[in-house]
């Protein structure tokens, strides 16, 4: 646009900028319109999809995950309110504070034991064996879906992975990462000896005795002095089950 | 399930560092707990009544893991059971114990109610019989201890309930019931 002098060709310019604007808003008002029309159409679906497979959703753990992920996906979160849409139209919500009430007593049942850290697979076995109604219907992804709701209550909840292994810790002890490479070791036999920590880690023997000492202090730790070798072995209950160790040794 | 006999072992009976007495309070804890109840159930299932710390007792070894306890650990283990009226040494050097899956007074009751069971109000036994005659066949009395029979007779007799006296014989005793 040639720039023409006076006070004509400013206002002009001015009649201009707003006839560009007026257009602009136009056409965002257009696109939120089409996104709002969008996010309505399927919403309604997501709620047709959900009334339709209500029972899979509830019964079927695969099912439940996908849908989870599907949720996730769009941003939307069926366990947010337990008073929501979702929560009255599944009654999923019920379903998770449940296993979560399940899981806290788990974990303090077996906190002695274990010092409060418990493998997940363990977890949902017991979890399993005490809701003997419904027996195949938890998933370890529910287990997890529903501590990570338990966070809300701030009571130290929280899934470490471990290795492989995926741990549920309920005390609030802070594991640093010469313990977390402990756990991970131990995962193979359920136990280590200081020997091995030192060559498998290449530490020094007063590193590995400090973390292996802090690691007693917690409980999470047993020793057993019983070998016939006669090395010291530290036991660790969280990886290995009791139930499990059976013959691990033999 | 590992299995004493038809005696049924807790899975922690499997798990090595159990036979190893734990440093860490809290966890020792744990561990005397679990063995106080399995020595426990054991012997009351069993009928045990003495455990002699340097003899074979079943439960202080575990072949399948090749794990024992010493004999610092079953002195800690037993003396757990001492210290809550289920035990008692009897000995001071602490190698016999008496284990008391009921207590004195239990066992008086079991007297009592099996004297009323058998209409033995007024009637002479003599140790021996309670422990091993027809009458107390089929009863917890059958075959039990004869210290923990003395005393508890002597506890019922502290009671009025019956009186002890030298029988004819001079090993046994014999017992008047006046319920």
């Amino acid at each position: 646009m040639r720039r023409r002098p006076g006070i004509g060709g400013l206002q002009t310019a001015a009649a201009a900028r707003d006839q560009y604007r007026l257009l602009g808003e136009n056409v965002a008002k257009l696109r939120t319109d089409l996104m709002k029309e969008q996010l309505a159409t399927f919403r309604s679906q997501l709620e047709d999809f959900a009334r339709k497979h209500k029972n899979d959703i509830r019964k079927n753990p695969t099912f439940r995950s996908q849908f989870h992920e599907m949720c996730a996906k769009v941003g939307v979160d069926p366990l947010a309110s337990n008073k929501g849409f979702w929560a009255e139209l599944l009654g999923i919500g019920d379903f998770y504070y449940e296993l979560g009430v399940q899981i806290v007593e788990i974990c303090l049942a077996t906190r002695p034991h274990n010092g409060g850290l418990i493998n997940l697979l363990e977890l949902c076995n017991l979890l399993r064996r005490q809701r003997k109604s419904d027996r195949e219907a938890v998933s370890e992804d529910d287990c997890l879906r529903a501590i990570s709701k338990l966070k809300v209550l701030g009571s130290g909840f929280e899934v470490i992975s471990v290795g492989k292994k995926k741990l549920v810790r309920s005390v609030p002890t802070e594991l640093n990462k010469d313990h977390n490479q402990i756990l991970e070791l131990a995962q193979a036999q359920g136990f280590v000896t200081v020997d091995e920590v030192e060559r498998r880690l290449s530490w020094t023997s007063g590193r590995a005795i400090d973390a292996l000492d802090i690691l007693l202090e917690e409980g999470l730790a047993m020793i057993d002095d019983g070998h016939r070798d006669g090395k010291r072995r530290y036991w660790f209950p969280c990886v290995s089950s009791i139930s499990s160790s059976i013959g691990a040794d033999s | 399930m590992q299995k004493l006999g038809d005696f049924k072992l807790p899975a922690f009976f499997n798990y090595p560092p159990y036979f190893t007495l734990q440093p860490v309070r809290d966890t020792r804890e744990k561990q005397v707990q679990l063995w106080r109840e399995l020595i426990l159930d054991y012997c009351r299932t069993q009928k045990v009544f003495v455990i002699a710390l340097e003899e074979e007792f079943p439960l202080f070894s575990n072949p399948v893991i090749e794990r024992s306890l010493n004999n610092e650990a079953r002195e800690t283990f037993l003396s757990a059971l001492v210290s809550e009226g289920r035990a008692e040494w009897l000995d001071k050097g602490h190698r016999k114990c008496l284990i008391l899956w009921h207590r004195i007074q239990d066992w008086a009751d079991l007297i009592l109610s099996f004297v009323k069971d058998n209409g033995l109000e007024d009637n002479v036994m003599t140790v021996e019989e309670i422990r091993s005659g027809i009458e107390s066949r089929g009863t917890e009395l059958h075959g039990m201890d004869r210290t923990i029979l003395m005393r508890a007779l002597k506890l019922l007799e502290h009671k009025g309930k019956l009186a002890i006296f030298k029988g004819t014989s001079a090993d046994d005793e014999g017992v008047k019931f006046s319920v």
